[in-house]
């Protein structure tokens, strides 16, 4: 699996012709010690979705209301749930760096923030295909907190898939991922293919305010008020802060 | 007969998977299976007489998720409720079936443990203390520890067992197919922290299948001293829809696990996917056979969360840094509490060759059990290198042993009487493997005959604990040769004695040989090539002092314990910056030089601008080089802070703000800063001046939020500006941020959340300091947060990143 540099980059609030001899050296650095400490999991199930005439998705293991799931989902007779992770290796890393060499610590929240995001892709891609030959179209992913898509849904999720013994997911009291670089998401299988938005931000709610949403000018315009993002606290990369390669930035302050 | 004693006779045979023939029954996904212990004991039942049909020994009662999280008192059922269920279901079918063992079955909480996650060791502790004592009222045969994929939540639970009920106490782990917990702890790891524990069998379930789980079982067989149980799925699990499925049919799985059983497993069964008919024709194969001969292996082995350090012919480096005896910075750093220091000095010594770290925390004025315990949470949190637990004051002892994540070595026992009586039973219960030095109430005997008196004498004793040799390593304890000259002779006997005539194996602290002499590393790398010649196994020295090191190498290399002269070659090549370096560089040394004309330092004025370009171009080593150099030209500590470090650091800043460079340039500036402000840190502790810090501010990540990079990032701007940090660290009650901040009369707080579940304790926090510290101003940042955001939750101040932080900071405080 390749990690895209740029996404690197753009988790770091900068674009990769910026970096100068330094930078790019820590970040080469940061990946070959993050590739070794990652240990990419996956795992999905499929469920037979319906969605009531009163809006709530019905997936039989688990029940939601959602609009924006919703508008993902139309047309969909199926839904695979998916759960990533890149294990609790790269956790011990973002704590020892958090602790001792913060320059480390951020490029390394950034670089695991774009390594499960190609990761992801990577496995969505191949769900593609199979479901391709089995004469389904997939949607997008869709994680618990894209849009109104409930964070506390990744209970049911993770209960569904058995993450803790699948994939190794945990959640916290609050409902917060353990490892940290994990995602969750519903795919939806339709016999036709989706209409308007395919990839990225389209159907999420949060595009406008998000600093990571994918909108390559505005962002990396540099504008004002973006020029200190960083991903330093982010990247939970449709996993534990919900957005997606959009991830919250996560900035440093505070 | 019980479990114990079949163990002994022949192969124990367990059931198999429950989960499968549950949901045949109607059990719905997501539905929690305990439940139906309650809801239909009847199909619990038929399934537990099924297997003991099969021919199966040991039944596991329907307790693998029981546990006070899901069952708690508000919950529809109780924990005591579907427990007791369970055992009344299995005990009926021991019962009815006229034979069998029922074991209380226990699995993993479903949450992680801190630093990862967010459970408390104790919380952990105590949730199985409440199965196992529930378990133990029903009537539980055994207790059976398993799917474990954590070796510190694994300790929770064997260390609730041992401690709540005499009953033999079994543990399996999860492995994935490279042979790691999710945590990453090994095979070799797993059996050294649980023989220590004291299980009666160990092993391995889930996850794999028997094909799969061989080559472990085989790496368990090798290194275990106890019966190995080997359970695995039917196969590695395949989704089919929303189903899982196991391709791994009965003939097939029995004849795999025929061969799991002629590598010397003890006990068999099966997990996920298995069914009777499995358990049927497995019981065929076990019929009649004997239980294997299970040699005593002797290896001495610590282990950390990770890995499983042997220690024996080829011998291994005890880091002796994080110990205050005569070092300034140690004793400043462990009275504030300045846990950074402390972190520091351990990685640096993984990274200059160290196996194990010492961990010494003594001073008079501290509470010690306290401190060492956070210290050892701390380290075991960012090295995967074991501790050895080095202290007299035996309640930190016992605290950091209880707490520390795998097998520790332990420092120390000795010959007199009442030290072995407060020592081996702390051994006994969490394991360990314990430094003995050749003393006793007599004091230090002058021959080797003494010592190796002594030695024998303790081993005795430990023996009484069931404590063995290959848990003791024997201190010949080194003598000044200043003042005795046959002090290094007697030492060098006692070892080479102790190894042949006892077989055990041994340790030194070589420094103390040097003392009142020049040039000490001279002597001491002498000493210590002669000790290693001598048998030595252990030696606790200085990693960062490249004499120690590199002959240590060399012996290494001449006692072709280094293949290829591998470990030589890297540590000694050529272009490496040399063993030694100190680098507290965590990874990062290995920077690009300086443009040559900063690379000078010849009068003050180059080294001032030397200093401020490194901390510009965020170079560490030659920062910490450049503020040592204006030190001893005789440069004020409080100079060099002023006149170079924070115009060097105004400069990166505004950079930073004006868009000129970029998040990774300003931390790796701060870094660099950090680095410079450590040396002269370090030289005012020798001096005893004081540091001139500016006002404190109290920093946290709040309450159920378990992320603090941004929030380290700040922090360490923050004292890169001369602001003194009250780090609270993450998942932060508000109330003890409101306690800190009222004790202290603090006048700033910064609050850090990561996701939109946990704003509202932001929001909880700056609630309570307003009515209990008012004075207090309040900066919020963090991923979720916005300017309306902030200050509709009653914020003072968002700051959208760490640099604007800090001017909120000077704007407050100046």
């Amino acid at each position: 699996m390749e990690t895209p540099q740029k996404e690197i980059y753009r988790y770091l609030g900068m674009k990769e012709e910026a970096a100068d001899e330094k930078t790019r050296f820590l970040v080469a650095d940061c990946l070959r010690e993050l590739q070794e400490a990652a240990k990419p999991r996956s795992f999905y199930r499929v469920y037979p979705l319906e969605i009531l005439p009163d809006g709530v998705l019905d997936l039989t293991c688990m029940r939601m209301r959602s609009r924006d799931l919703g508008k993902n989902l139309a047309g969909c007779e199926a839904a695979v749930l998916f759960a990533a992770t890149l294990g609790a290796g790269v956790d011990r890393l973002l704590l020892r760096y958090g602790r001792l060499a913060v320059s480390r610590a951020a490029v390394l929240q950034a670089a695991s923030a774009a390594m499960i995001e190609a990761y992801c892709d990577g496995c969505n891609e191949r769900l593609r295909e199979e479901a391709r030959a089995k004469g389904f179209f997939l949607r997008p992913r869709f994680s618990p907190g894209y849009g109104d898509f409930a964070l506390a849904c990744q209970r049911d999720l993770c209960r569904a898939l058995e993450a803790e013994k699948t994939v190794g997911i945990t959640l916290t009291e609050g409902g917060m991922m353990a490892p940290s670089k994990s995602v969750t998401a519903v795919i939806g299988a339709g016999r036709a293919p989706a209409s308007g938005e395919e990839e990225g931000c389209g159907t999420c709610e949060k595009r406008d305010s998000c600093a990571f949403a994918r909108r390559e000018k505005a962002f990396f315009g540099r504008g004002a008020a973006d020029s200190g993002k960083s991903a330093a606290d982010s990247g939970k990369s449709g996993g534990n802060d919900g957005s997606k390669g959009c991830v919250k930035g996560a900035d440093p302050s505070v | 007969m019980g479990v114990r004693d079949v163990l002994k006779e022949r192969i124990l045979l367990f059931d198999g998977g429950t989960g499968t023939l549950l949901q045949k029954a109607g059990l719905a996904p997501g539905e929690l299976p305990e439940v139906w212990n309650v809801t239909h004991p009847e199909v619990l039942y038929g399934i537990h007489r099924a297997y003991l049909e099969a021919g199966c020994d040991v039944i596991l009662a329907n307790t693998f998720g029981a546990n006070g999280l899901k069952y708690h008192p508000g919950a529809e059922y109780g924990l005591e409720t579907v427990v007791s269920a369970a055992m009344e279901n299995a005990r009926r079918a021991v019962r009815e079936a006229g034979r069998g063992y029922v074991a209380l079955d226990i699995g993993p909480t479903g949450r992680l443990l801190k630093p990862m996650g967010d459970l408390e060791f104790e919380r952990a502790v105590s949730l199985y203390q409440e199965v196992v004592k529930a378990g133990v009222r029903g009537g539980a045969d055994l207790i059976l520890i398993e799917t474990m994929g954590d070796l510190h939540e694994l300790k929770a639970a064997v260390l609730a067992a041992k401690e709540n009920s005499d009953l033999p106490v079994f543990a399996t782990v999860i492995f994935d197919a490279g042979g790691k917990l999710l945590t990453g702890g090994t095979p070799e790891a797993v059996v050294a922290m649980l023989e220590g524990l004291g299980v009666d069998a160990l092993g391995i379930n889930c996850g794999l299948g028997p094909e799969q789980m061989r080559p472990l079982a085989e790496r368990l067989v090798r290194c275990a001293s106890v019966p190995v149980i080997v359970t695995p799925n039917a196969g590695l699990p395949r989704s089919e829809g929303k189903r899982t499925v196991y391709d791994v049919g009965p003939e097939e799985f029995a004849a795999s696990m025929q061969e799991i059983l002629d590598l010397g497993v003890s006990a068999v069964g099966g997990c996920c996917g298995t069914t009777p008919e499995h358990i049927r024709l497995l019981a065929k194969r076990c019929a009649g056979k004997k239980a294997p001969q299970i040699a005593p292996k002797e290896e001495t082995v610590v282990c950390s969360y990770a890995s499983a350090v042997t220690i024996g012919r080829d011998p291994v480096i005890i880091g002796e840094r994080i110990n205050p005896t005569g070092k300034a910075r140690v004793k400043q750093a462990l009275r504030s509490r300045d846990m950074e220091y402390i972190l520091r000095e351990g990685i640096t010594q993984q990274e200059n060759g160290a196996a194990i770290l010492d961990v010494n925390v003594g001073l008079p004025e501290i509470d010690e059990p306290s401190v060492m315990e956070e210290t050892v949470r701390e380290l075991q949190a960012v090295t995967e290198l074991p501790l050895q637990i080095d202290t007299s004051d035996y309640k930190a002892m016992e605290r950091a042993l209880r707490i520390y994540n795998g097998k520790a070595l332990i420092n120390s026992v000795n010959g007199k009487q009442e030290v072995m009586d407060a020592v081996f039973p702390l051994v006994r219960h969490y394991g360990g493997v314990v430094v003995a030095l050749t003393l006793d109430e007599n004091g230090i005997p002058p021959t080797a005959e003494g010592r190796l008196a002594i030695a024998r004498r303790i081993c005795a004793e430990a023996a009484r604990y069931g404590i063995g040799k290959k848990d003791i390593l024997i201190d010949a304890l080194c003598m000044t040769v200043s003042s005795e000259p046959e002090g290094a002779l007697v030492t060098l006997e006692t070892v080479r004695r102790v190894r042949k005539e006892l077989g055990v194996k041994t340790i030194l602290g070589v420094s103390n040989i040097s003392f009142g002499l020049p040039a000490r590393e001279q002597i001491n790398a002498a000493f210590f090539v002669m000790a290693l010649q001598s048998g030595l196994n252990a030696a606790i020295v200085n990693p960062n002092s490249a004499a120690m090191m590199r002959a240590y190498y060399s012996y290494r290399a001449l006692a072709a314990l280094d293949g290829h002269c591998a470990d030589y070659i890297r540590a000694l090549g050529a272009g490496v910056t040399g063993v030694g370096a100190g680098g507290a560089g965590a990874g990062t040394g290995k920077t690009a030089a300086l443009p040559a004309d900063a690379t000078g330092a010849a009068g003050e004025e180059a080294s001032v601008s030397q200093l401020a370009a490194s901390v510009e171009h965020g170079l560490k080593d030659q920062a910490r080089r450049a503020a040592s150099q204006l030190l001893e030209k005789g440069m004020e500590g409080l100079a060099v802070i002023n006149d170079c470090l924070v115009p060097a650091l105004s400069r990166v800043g505004e950079g930073f703000e004006t868009g000129r460079i970029f998040l990774p340039q300003l931390l790796m500036s701060a870094d660099a800063a950090r680095e410079a402000f450590e040396v002269i840190r370090e030289a005012m502790a020798r001096t005893g001046t004081a540091a001139g810090k500016k006002e404190k501010i109290v920093l946290a990540t709040v309450r159920g939020d378990i992320h603090d990079i941004g929030k380290n990032i700040v922090r360490v701007l923050l004292e890169n500006y001369g602001y003194e940090v009250i780090d609270l660290g993450k998942d932060v009650d508000p109330q003890r941020i409101v306690k800190e901040t009222a004790d202290g009369r603090i006048r700033l707080v910064g609050l850090s959340a990561l996701m939109t579940t946990t704003v509202p304790a932001m929001e909880e926090t700056i609630r309570l300091l307003r009515k209990e510290a008012p004075w207090a101003r309040v900066m919020v940042g963090g991923a979720v947060l916005t300017p309306e955001y902030a200050a509709q939750i009653g914020a003072d101040a968002y700051c959208r990143d760490a640099m604007a932080s800090v001017r909120y900071a000077q704007e407050i405080l100046g």
